[in-house]
């Protein structure tokens, strides 16, 4: 057994690490990664845009957003891909590559979950803040800018870094609409051996482990860092703060 | 008592007719007040009584219902755009209860920040400006401390150094010392009366009666949403005019 | 392009019969692998209160496992993985008895109890130590302190979680797609290919998708406030 996994990472190990790349689209891990960073680099300035929106009074900023995100959180990312697969190119008018739908997907999804991680750190710093800001004078925007967003995203750092495992997770499901990433890659190994399935998917959960146990170790160490930080008055979990940690730690 | 010698003829903050409810509980029953330029006016009387939302209303952290409040020949509550609400607000200091430092800046950044940011004032005048109010408020050697290994003292008077830096010609106290440990109110009502002697326009609520009798020079009972006395410390102490004053007073002394 | 019409797909009884089938399916499979990951869940939450490394060690490498590797991963595993290494006998008697499903409910069930028993171990832990003090100083053993002061208060802690990760198996149920489990989003994808209807069969399966889990999301709401002593009113 251990020998065929030997055998197959030695015969595979470039189709795992960049598909058929240079003779085809980048895939593999390459892809995997790459769809994963972009996807989160796009999607963090849109979740902070539509956080902002349903912190909002005004019904025309809060409502679309807070319809957005009960949608996402009531609709599998499965059906979101198959929507996307579907109108990303009535949008576009091309051919578009499956690999630039999926992205599409993802950014919208997960700056959706990341908008309610976002609105969350907000909230958790409670009125006096604001308040604060806005008696020395600050606008609305100045006090965000100045003295909210800076303590906020720095607090959610750790469930930023856990959305982004959870990207990574989910760019398996690119699988359906071909989209040549990691899970693409096994599945064309397996294909292409028939006898060794578990070998072939053992590599792959394998693969998946060490890079999103690593990242999560570093959300760990970090949230650490910043309770340390916080100079020993690091609160106790409370429901609502379990709550949002529910939401950033979803299983995909 | 201080005495100080008005420099104008007009009031501070004049109040008309405040009134403000939240739903059918009608928190403000039509304030009318002034405080003097150079007035040092502390509000007490009984939790629930509208002390804390009255003196917000001044820098319109809450809005009224109807009425109107002039502070410094601005008429706060007017429909204005949002800029001239902000410039408004950073002429009145402002000094809560809790505090509400910025926790993610320190001291000297906490000071520095809203003349760099609102007034436009140059980062190095901010930060010299800064630097002359934490020596002010004893606190020089805390410069780049940050809030959490501050102690609630020291974060009060950080508090009110910030407050100064926007140089307000007034000065709101809102229960600045209900949140503090007792051995820690002292330093905190130091600086408040350091401000007073400079002479300094202040409205503060407080249940702090000792510094009421030294520093005021009137005292407003308020009860109920409205101001049923408004006398000289002296004289509110001494001789309180309505029942329900008395029993307050006397609720104090036991 | 054709115009939009829910009755091609509503008014025709082989399609309608297609969806009830694929809710069903997505039923069973939601409903089981929530149960099986709710029973898992409490032992393993046991597990980690007992005493010696061991059972906590267990507990962690098996947490760790579930949340780092991709869940379709999991499911691709067993069915296509594990699967094959399993005796015949036990390979012919599951394909009579929809192994697709089956293994859909096991790697689902699997995974999401990892979840749900942090969720119970992260209410645990907001509840404050002094209760447990408060218990014992009055006399209970340790196992009635957990039992009447600890753990109510601790799944109480726990609520809004387990219903976010309720939902979020729900959603999850999709993925049994990809193993052939003949349920709601692989019912869309049969009824488009016969249909051409792409927007109208989506649509229909978005809204059912999202009318339960937002259902679910509800009903969570309604229990967890019936949990709350604050609101209830018995203190």
């Amino acid at each position: 057994m251990i020998s065929d996994i030997v055998a197959i990472i030695r015969d595979y190990w470039l189709l795992l690490l960049i598909g058929q790349y240079p003779n085809g689209p980048l895939g593999g891990l390459a892809a995997t990664l790459m769809l994963s960073v972009l996807a989160i680099a796009f999607a963090f300035p849109v979740s902070i845009a539509l956080a902002l929106a349903r912190l909002s009074k005004s019904p025309f900023l809060n409502w679309p957003v807070t319809a957005l995100v009960y949608f996402t959180r009531g609709v599998p990312l499965l059906m979101l891909i198959l929507w996307g697969y579907f109108l990303v190119p009535l949008v576009t008018g091309a051919n578009v590559p499956a690999f630039l739908t999926m992205l599409v997907t993802l950014v919208v999804y997960q700056g959706a979950f990341l908008s309610e991680v976002v609105r969350g750190g907000i909230v958790a710093l409670g009125h006096g803040q604001m308040e604060a800001a806005r008696a020395l004078g600050h606008s609305y925007l100045g006090a965000m800018r100045y003295v909210i967003l800076p303590q906020a995203l720095y607090n959610v750092i750790p469930s930023i870094i856990s959305v982004f495992v959870a990207t990574i997770k989910d760019t398996t499901l690119g699988y359906v609409i071909n989209v040549p990433d990691l899970t693409f890659a096994a599945s064309q190994i397996n294909n292409q051996l028939l006898t060794q399935p578990f070998q072939v998917f053992f590599i792959l959960a394998a693969v998946y482990y060490v890079i999103c146990w690593s990242l999560s170790r570093v959300a760990v160490l970090t949230e650490r860092r910043i309770t340390r930080r916080r100079a020993g008055t690091a609160p106790q979990p409370t429901a609502k703060s379990l709550k949002l940690a529910a939401l950033t730690d979803q299983p995909s | 008592m201080n005495t100080t010698v008005p420099s104008n003829n007009s009031p501070m903050i004049q109040l008309k007719g405040v009134r403000k409810s939240y739903g059918l509980y009608e928190v403000l029953k039509g304030i009318d007040a002034e405080v003097a330029r150079g007035e040092v006016v502390v509000i007490c009387g009984p939790s629930g009584s509208g002390k804390s939302t009255l003196i917000r209303t001044v820098n319109r952290l809450e809005e009224i219902g109807s009425g109107s409040i002039v502070c410094d020949g601005n008429n706060i509550h007017q429909p204005m755009p949002a800029r001239e609400l902000n410039l408004l607000r950073s002429r009145i200091g402002f000094v809560f209860q809790s505090f509400n430092l910025f926790p993610h800046l320190s001291a000297i950044d906490n000071i520095a920040i809203s003349p760099i940011r609102v007034k436009g004032v140059p980062r190095e005048a901010a930060y010299a400006k800064a630097t002359q109010l934490l020596e002010r408020v004893g606190l020089a050697d805390k410069a780049h401390a940050y809030p959490g290994q501050l102690s609630g003292g020291q974060q009060q008077r950080v508090a009110i150094a910030r407050a100064l830096a926007m140089e307000p010609p007034v000065m709101l106290f809102d229960e600045p010392t209900s949140a503090l440990d007792p051995e820690m109110v002292g330093e905190v009502l130091a600086v408040m009366k350091g401000l007073a002697a400079d002479g300094m326009t202040m409205m503060c609520v407080t249940h702090e009666m000792g510094f009421a009798r030294d520093v005021a020079d009137r005292v407003w009972f308020i009860d109920q949403g409205q101001i049923i006395e408004s006398a000289p410390p002296d004289e509110f102490f001494s001789r309180p005019q309505t029942t329900r004053a008395q029993r307050f007073l006397s609720d104090l002394r036991h | 392009m054709t115009s939009f019409d829910l009755s091609e797909i509503l008014g025709n009884p082989e399609y309608v019969s297609m969806l009830v089938l694929g809710i069903e399916m997505t039923f069973i499979v939601a409903i089981g692998s929530w149960l099986l990951a709710m029973t898992l869940a409490l032992l393993l939450l046991g597990l980690r209160y007992a005493p010696g490394p061991a059972g906590n060690a267990f507990v962690t490498a098996y947490v760790s496992y579930h949340r780092n590797v991709p869940t379709l991963v999991q499911l691709m595993l067993w069915y296509f993985g594990i699967f094959t290494l399993m005796p015949e006998g036990l390979t012919f008697w599951l394909n009579d008895h929809n192994a697709e499903a089956t293994f859909a409910v096991i790697g689902l069930g699997l995974c999401q109890a990892a979840y749900f028993s942090e969720d119970l171990r992260s209410g645990m832990r907001a509840v404050s130590p002094g209760q447990m003090e408060a218990a014992r100083a009055l006399g209970h053993g340790y196992v009635s302190a957990m039992r009447y002061v600890m753990l109510p208060q601790g799944v109480r802690n726990a609520l809004p979680a387990l219903i976010n990760h309720s939902v979020s198996l729900f959603k999850n149920s999709s993925l049994a797609v990809a193993i052939g489990v003949a349920e709601l989003t692989y019912a869309v994808k049969e009824i488009e290919n016969l249909s051409f209807r792409t927007f109208e069969s989506y649509l229909l399966v978005t809204v059912l998708y999202l009318v339960f889990s937002l259902m679910i999301m509800a009903g969570g709401a309604y229990i967890a406030r019936k949990a709350d002593p604050m609101r209830s009113g018995r203190a």
